[in-house]
């Protein structure tokens, strides 16, 4: 039967476990990482930015390139 | 206070000490040659000659992405394994074993390398000692037999270690029934069912092919074949570095920023996605090679664009525990939690810091992945780059960082130095900024990857913003920060082991996840299904390429010749003739 | 199992940017026209490119009104032919393979990047819009000289774009009294007839030719001089044809002795 550690001490005392002064306990349920959300939604941006800007400036950019030697149906 | 891992594991301790022994000796001699080859390939101070600098390259390879990745990776696992079963192995004379067969399969491999560095290699295998072939080792250069002979043992012994730890998590199973596999246990072995799966690849190549040949107990190969089955593993070994960084971020780092695993069933399925998509994607490492259709190629890409879900999982599960410390820690608003974090804890910072430059280097993979847009940076400094921001910092950044908290406990001694290890930390990562920078953009100008000398005579780079000059100065001084950073470790690390007569500051109990095992299905610990899934999706993957290159022009090639590659001129007169008549032609 | 709504969200987000990924791709490729190399050329046996029709003589041909061809090998440490000549505006098909190790090919600055495996072929067709020089380089490890391994494209406007080859030979003395042939052969590489004039010139005598070379053909043409009105000595020639230039020298010798030494010279 595996006991229950806690990780760290809630408690405050000092030095203990290299700094972790934990001052509350956050269950599960009450717990909604509302700020990892804010950080995903600008990692999200940044990819998108960064995919597009890379993709058609600097790659379709980078001409010659190569091509098909049959002339696409949707260029033009 | 519990008990350290050390005292209540002390022969397994001794293991996991030996592991990193190996792997912290590889680390310092590939960071040495690192700076070398910032500084040779920058033109800054070359005190080699050009054509020893592969010797060198395949000496920074081979240290660092085989031997210091995989020995830690066993080291780790092992302690992953006793800890979170909390049993030893079945018989520890096999976990010798494994580890002495590493061990002297990676010293072989080593001898070989560095005899490139002899003016007169000896004859050893009945060719010249030396393997100037880099750490892909594409026929038909060629190396001498004892570099395939070393790697296909160390090979071997990270076999054993696996089957080791599967022995071990079957015994326990027999005592714990009906219990689901926990976490740590887990990660070790879903990742050592990708390693078994993905490395078959390399290992027909060099068991069938690559070494019989330079035996010269066959006279030919095909190389696209050889090069085709590299890249089976080749993409998956990516993973098996990164994994045991994924699995510290995942069970480790929540604890040090104070707070608890986001969700356990969520880690279980990265893990179960990585063995399911590491291995049929290699083929994105060959978008430009003749002999492989379109479609295939296509094919390797969608999944590998798949393969990126994973990998952004883990970015929101690690993140969200993160700020469950910090929020413990009594953190507040939309951001300004991040401040609440243990910044001044290396182990923390280093963790964090690599996985923000995970982050990034991830996007530069996402442009490696694109199949087309891979004509921007296939083969140019760019993909270095990428290479030195994943496993040379999200991988290595983050096992120096666990090595800060976990050293420790191996040796029941106090880490030595908490303020210099937090300024290594940060160093790494100023270093990584700079030479990743350097490289990303200069791999856009067309600076090619791998060569002793990227200037030429018949052209100049059109570099846009910056210049050549920045540009060299800045992979320059971050490979300098880079090695001085990794040598700063390597004191602190021996300073730790002679650290006597001290206790540890740190304690390794793990909490538990927030949401634990038992709120995911049985299934995803049915570990026997997704070895079945991953095995048919390799083969819808390769079965036909490799069919293809077979058929196109046999299984062993046309007549295909060795090249040993020399250090010295030597090989113009040995070809000579053949050359001459070309060049006349 | 349960999720949190947030990164339900999240997985949804995900995977909106891997469909993106896709998208942009195959807009890439199916929109943009940007081809893969594929497999399907040929295999070639690499110790036998000698007798390759394509690669054993290394070089560029048209193969169409706006279409030429490449064949370049890769080998240790150069490329064959260097440089490469080619027209802008044009298609050009490279077609790429190694003769010994596996090299690669690359054009720093440009999307221009395969690689050259000994026993396949790369094919890769592009278009220079500019005139001007690329440099080619070799970006995959292929030996101790690796870093030296260098070539150049040319790329010349279309309209000074030609595949003229021009030889011109005579015998090496003849006997005074008799006459000096001046052999020149052009070659005429483009699919259209060329229309252009040699011009000869031999001790001081000048000659013209208008001729028209039809496509892929040579044409010969002979500019005779009498050996008397050169004079007995050794003469330089030339013989030009738009840029091309050929020169040479022929010695008329006296037919009163055929020794080289002594006798008198009239």
């Amino acid at each position: 039967m595996r006991t229950l550690r806690r990780g760290y001490l809630i408690d405050g005392s000092g030095n203990s476990d290299m700094d972790s002064r934990v001052s509350r306990e956050i269950g599960h349920d009450e717990y909604d990482p509302w700020g990892t959300l804010s950080l995903i939604v600008v990692y999200f941006v940044a990819l998108t930015l960064m995919w597009l800007f890379t993709y058609f400036v600097e790659f379709v950019g980078n001409t010659p390139t190569v091509m098909g030697m049959i002339v696409p149906v949707m260029l033009g | 206070m519990t008990a350290l891992f050390v005292d209540e594991y002390p022969a397994e301790a001794r293991l996991v000490k030996a592991t990193f022994l190996s792997a912290f000796i590889a680390f310092g001699i590939g960071a040495l040659f690192g700076i070398i080859q910032a500084l040779h390939r920058t033109d800054i101070f070359r005190f080699i000659e050009s054509a020893e600098y592969y010797t060198v390259l395949t000496g920074h390879g081979i240290f660092l992405v085989i031997a210091f990745t995989i020995f830690f990776l066993v080291g780790l696992y092992q302690w992953a394994v006793t800890d979170s079963l909390e049993r030893g192995p079945v018989d520890i004379r096999l976990s010798w074993l494994w580890y002495g067969l590493m061990s002297l399969g990676s010293l072989l491999a080593a001898i070989a390398i560095l005899a490139g560095f002899l003016e007169q290699p000896p004859m050893v295998l009945g060719s010249e000692l030396r393997a100037n072939v880099l750490f892909t080792f594409y026929a038909p250069l060629q190396a001498n037999p004892l570099y395939y002979i070393g790697l296909a043992l160390f090979f071997v012994g990270t076999w054993l270690a696996g089957i080791d730890w599967f022995r071990t998590w079957w015994a326990w199973r027999d005592e714990n029934p009906g219990e689901r596999i926990p976490l740590r246990t887990f990660m070790v072995l879903t990742t050592m069912i990708m390693w078994f799966l993905g490395s078959i690849g390399v290992i027909v190549s060099v068991l069938v092919f690559i070494l019989p040949w330079s035996l010269e107990i066959t006279e030919s190969l095909n190389p696209l074949l050889t090069r085709t089955l590299f890249w089976f593993f080749g993409h998956m070994v990516v993973y098996f570095w990164l994994l045991p960084a994924y699995l510290l971020w995942y069970t480790v780092l929540p604890k040090l920023s104070g707070g608890r695993l986001f969700s356990d069933p969520l880690a279980r399925v990265v893990f179960i996605l990585f063995v399911l998509l590491s291995t049929p994607v290699g083929i994105h490492h060959q978008y430009m090679d003749p002999g492989i259709a379109e479609g295939f190629k296509f094919i390797a890409m969608t999944n590998t664009m798949f393969l990126l879900l994973p990998s952004l999982l883990t970015a929101f599960t690690v993140v969200a525990s993160m700020e469950h410390g910090a929020r413990q820690r009594g953190g507040e608003g939309r951001f300004n939690w991040l401040r609440a974090l243990p910044w001044r804890n290396p182990a923390f910072t280093g963790m964090a810091l690599a996985g923000l430059i995970f982050a990034f280097g991830g996007f530069t993979g996402i442009v490696n992945a694109g199949m087309n847009i891979n004509y921007l940076v296939h083969n140019a400094l760019w993909i270095p780059g990428h290479i030195h921001a994943q496993v040379g910092t999200a991988t290595a950044l983050t096992l120096m960082a666990g090595s800060y908290w976990l050293v420790p406990q191996l040796t029941g001694n106090r880490l030595v130095g908490r303020q210099a290890a937090l300024f290594q930390v940060v160093l790494w990562f100023v270093g990584i900024v700079f030479m990743t920078n350097s490289m990303f953009r200069a791999g856009l100008v067309g600076v090619p990857r791998r060569t002793a000398e990227p200037q030429y005579q018949g052209f100049d780079y059109d570099v846009g913003v910056g210049s050549m000059g920045e540009l060299n100065a800045q992979l320059a001084l971050g490979g300098t920060l880079l090695f001085i950073s990794a040598m700063l470790f390597l004191v602190l690390m021996l300073l730790t082991v002679f650290n006597n007569d001290s206790e540890p500051i740190v304690d390794g109990t793990l909490p538990p996840a927030l949401s634990g095992p038992e709120d995911s299905p049985q299934v995803l610990d049915n570990l026997r299904l997704w070895f079945g899934i991953a095995f048919v999706l390799v083969v819808l993957a390769y079965a036909l390429p490799l069919a293809g290159i077979a058929a196109q022009s046999g299984l062993f090639g046309q007549d295909i010749q060795p090249f040993p590659v020399s250090s010295e001129a030597v090989m113009y007169l040995e070809f000579g003739l053949d050359y001459v008549g070309a060049l006349v032609t | 199992m349960r999720i949190h709504q947030y990164e339900k969200l999240w997985i949804v987000g995900a995977m909106i940017l891997i469909v993106g990924f896709i998208v942009t791709i195959t807009y890439g490729s199916v929109g943009l026209g940007i081809t893969m190399i594929g497999d399907e050329e040929e295999t070639v046996a690499p110790d036998e490119l000698n007798d390759d029709e394509q690669f054993g003589e290394p070089r560029v041909e048209q193969v169409g009104e706006n279409e030429y061809a490449a064949y370049v090998v890769a080998q240790m440490f150069i490329f064959q032919p260097d440089p490469i000549e080619i027209p802008a505006n044009n298609e050009i098909t490279f077609h790429v393979t190694s003769r010994d190790v596996i090299h690669g090919f690359y054009v720093p600055g440009t999307n221009i990047n395969a690689m050259a495996i000994p026993g396949q072929v790369a094919e890769l067709t592009v278009e220079f819009d500019e005139p001007g020089e690329h440099g080619l380089i070799c970006h995959e490890y292929c030996g101790s000289a690796h870093h030296t391994m260098e070539g150049l494209i040319v790329v010349q406007p279309e309209d000074e774009f030609d595949l003229t080859e021009l030889s011109a030979e005579t015998s090496d003395t003849v006997s005074s009294g008799e006459e000096v042939q001046l052999n020149a052969t052009v070659e005429n590489g483009e699919l259209e007839p060329l229309e252009t004039t040699v011009d000869a010139e031999i001790g001081g005598q000048t000659f013209q030719q208008n001729i028209t070379v039809d496509g892929n053909s040579t044409q010969d043409v002979t500019f005779t001089v009498e050996s008397t009105q050169l004079g007995v000595g050794e003469h330089d020639w030339t013989v030009t044809v738009d840029d091309y230039e050929e020169t040479g020298s022929v010695e008329v010798v006296s037919n009163e002795t055929n020794e080289t030494e002594g006798g008198e010279e009239s």
